[in-house]
């Protein structure tokens, strides 16, 4: 795991202006400066959960521990946005936008949404094997899918 | 038989609607609840001194049950409560503390307004600017709108359900609305309009998503027994209930055969001693296409993954519209998806209408029982079972 950045909750909060961040939900966003998508995962019984809660859902253990994951997985929900909020690598005018929900490895149902990148429109479709990448989104690493390689 | 000792003992005694509108033009929610709250207890042949209960919906800019008992003067008031949005919460608040003695008569009000995150209009309103204000979204947000377009794909991907089975839903309510002063659009549509609709998250189209209005609905709620005094034809709530599962999150619900409709139909089979067969008015949510569909399978009018082909045998092609069984219509006033996002008080409106057989043009012969199945998948399913008194 390379090191955190060293920046006050105060910064980290700064960074994500566009997130409504809490102190269950504060380790996602520093991982992300990490360029790393750590999900919680209960030391007790091992069961991954999403989004961040303070309790595991499971065993009721405190003990949740941010994780970092393989980053793969595959697409299971899927909608493509021909209008909606603005971003700055979004562009509606040139094409729909896809938003997808990826079913991570490391669990069935564990699932994390974001956008894919690096794909015709015609490949991308539910099922299809995807891989973590990240992009530049506001001035911070922003995590999406691209296609998996092989 | 679950246990179920409200049933047909509280009724809905008032009901006042302001109609919805794309724009109401200069008026604030407040003002539009107000109308309606004051039609609903005249309607009931009450006045401010017997109302001693007040639920709302916490919708954006509704105002909540302090500011409308000043507005209204009432004067005395024992239970007062904040619902979710979607109607069923308040129904179900306001049918307990009816049952439970927390108050005798309870004004349930739903205002509804455009906000500046769902409405170009309502952006350009400075009086609005502060509504439902908070961190501004980013495209990948699951949450609200993208989360029904979603499991639409997953749906479509699932059983192989074709954009017509969609389309059958949009076209019965906009053919509904026709008779329908209230709804905010009234022009009917075919499955050509329907098809060529503009996308907005795609699967879903314009004609998949209940608009953004302006409006207010209300009702009065008492007991049985009260009600039976004060009109002739009180509508009883027979049975109602809302439904959640652990995994709610629009990404995390673990597919489309769990989630919270399917408790809300176990708590309706368990609690009513009416059921489909005895059902004349089927009120399913319409908020989006794909919640109606499947409402429609998880109430059991058909297997999962066949609503749309239930839709197409039991349409009326000469009216354009559901029938099912040649007999009982599905959202005759419209729905959401005419009405506009009433949020299901219009359902409930139209369950209440028909069973007093005041629905004019639209009127189904001899209505007794209605069904509402509303709310979508996630935090909001929920239903009631009305029967004439
Ligand atoms: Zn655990």
């Amino acid at each position: 795991m390379p090191p955190d950045v060293e920046i006050t909750e105060a910064e980290l909060v700064e960074r994500f202006p566009y997130v409504r961040m809490d102190h269950d939900t504060k380790h996602l966003y520093r991982g992300w400066l990490a360029r790393e998508l750590r999900l919680n995962r209960c030391r007790d019984c091992g069961f991954w959960h999403h989004p961040p809660k303070p309790v595991c859902p499971r065993c009721w253990s405190s003990a949740v521990e941010p994780t970092p994951v393989s980053g793969r997985g595959s697409v299971h929900l899927l909608t493509w946005l021909h209008q909606g909020p603005p971003a700055p690598d979004v562009d509606y005018a040139a094409g729909p936008h896809p938003v997808a929900s990826v079913e991570l490895a490391e669990q069935a149902g564990l699932r994390f949404t974001t956008t894919v990148v690096d794909c015709p429109r015609e490949r991308l479709e539910i099922g299809l094997a995807v891989e973590l990448h990240w992009i530049e989104r506001f001035g911070a690493p922003f995590p999406v899918f691209r296609p998996a390689e092989g | 038989m679950a246990r179920n000792p409200i049933k047909d003992q509280v009724a809905i005694v008032g009901v006042g609607s302001t109609g919805f509108r794309r724009d109401a033009g200069g008026r604030s929610s407040a003002s539009l609840a107000c109308e309606a709250s004051i039609a609903a207890i005249r309607d009931a042949g009450l006045g401010a001194d017997d109302i001693d209960g007040i639920t709302v919906a916490a919708e954006p800019g509704s105002p909540n049950p302090p500011r409308l008992a000043s507005m209204l003067g009432i004067q005395r008031v024992s239970h007062f409560a904040s619902a979710q949005p979607v109607a069923g919460f308040g129904l179900v608040d306001a049918m307990n503390a009816v049952f439970s003695g927390s108050c005798e008569a309870v004004l349930l009000c739903f205002a509804v307004m455009r906000s500046p995150w769902n409405s170009r209009s309502a952006a350009r309103d400075p009086f609005r600017r502060t509504v439902g204000a908070g961190v501004r979204p980013v495209p990948e947000l699951v949450q609200g709108a993208a989360g029904y377009a979603s499991w639409a794909s997953r749906y479509i991907h699932e059983y192989g359900a074709r954009r017509e089975d969609f389309g059958y839903v949009a076209i019965n309510s906009r053919t509904g609305a026709v008779g329908n002063p209230l709804a905010a659009i009234r022009t009917p549509i075919d499955m050509q309009d329907y098809l060529d609709a503009r996308m907005i998250r795609e699967p879903l189209s314009m004609l998949d998503m209940d608009l953004p209005v302006d409006g207010a609905d209300a009702f009065v709620l008492t007991t049985a027994e009260r009600a039976r005094e004060l009109r002739p034809d009180p509508v009883l709530i027979h049975a109602a209930s809302v439904g959640l599962v652990d995994r709610n999150d629009e990404d995390q619900l673990l597919d489309l055969s769990r989630h919270g409709q399917h408790v809300v139909i176990e708590q309706l089979k368990a609690k009513s001693d009416l059921w489909l067969s005895d059902v004349d008015v089927y009120l399913p949510y319409d908020g989006f296409t794909i919640i109606t569909l499947n409402w429609i399978e998880n109430a059991g009018w058909c297997e999962p993954g066949g609503a749309g082909r239930f839709l197409e045998s039991h349409w009326d092609a000469a009216g354009n519209r559901v029938l099912i069984d040649g007999r009982v219509p599905m959202n005759p006033h419209g729905g959401s998806l005419s009405e506009g996002a009433t949020r299901a008080s219009g359902h409930i409106r139209e369950a209440v209408v028909q069973l007093r057989g005041t629905a004019g043009e639209r009127q189904v012969p001899d209505a007794s029982v209605a069904l509402v199945t509303a709310g979508g998948f996630f935090f909001n399913s929920q239903g009631a079972i009305f029967r004439r008194g």
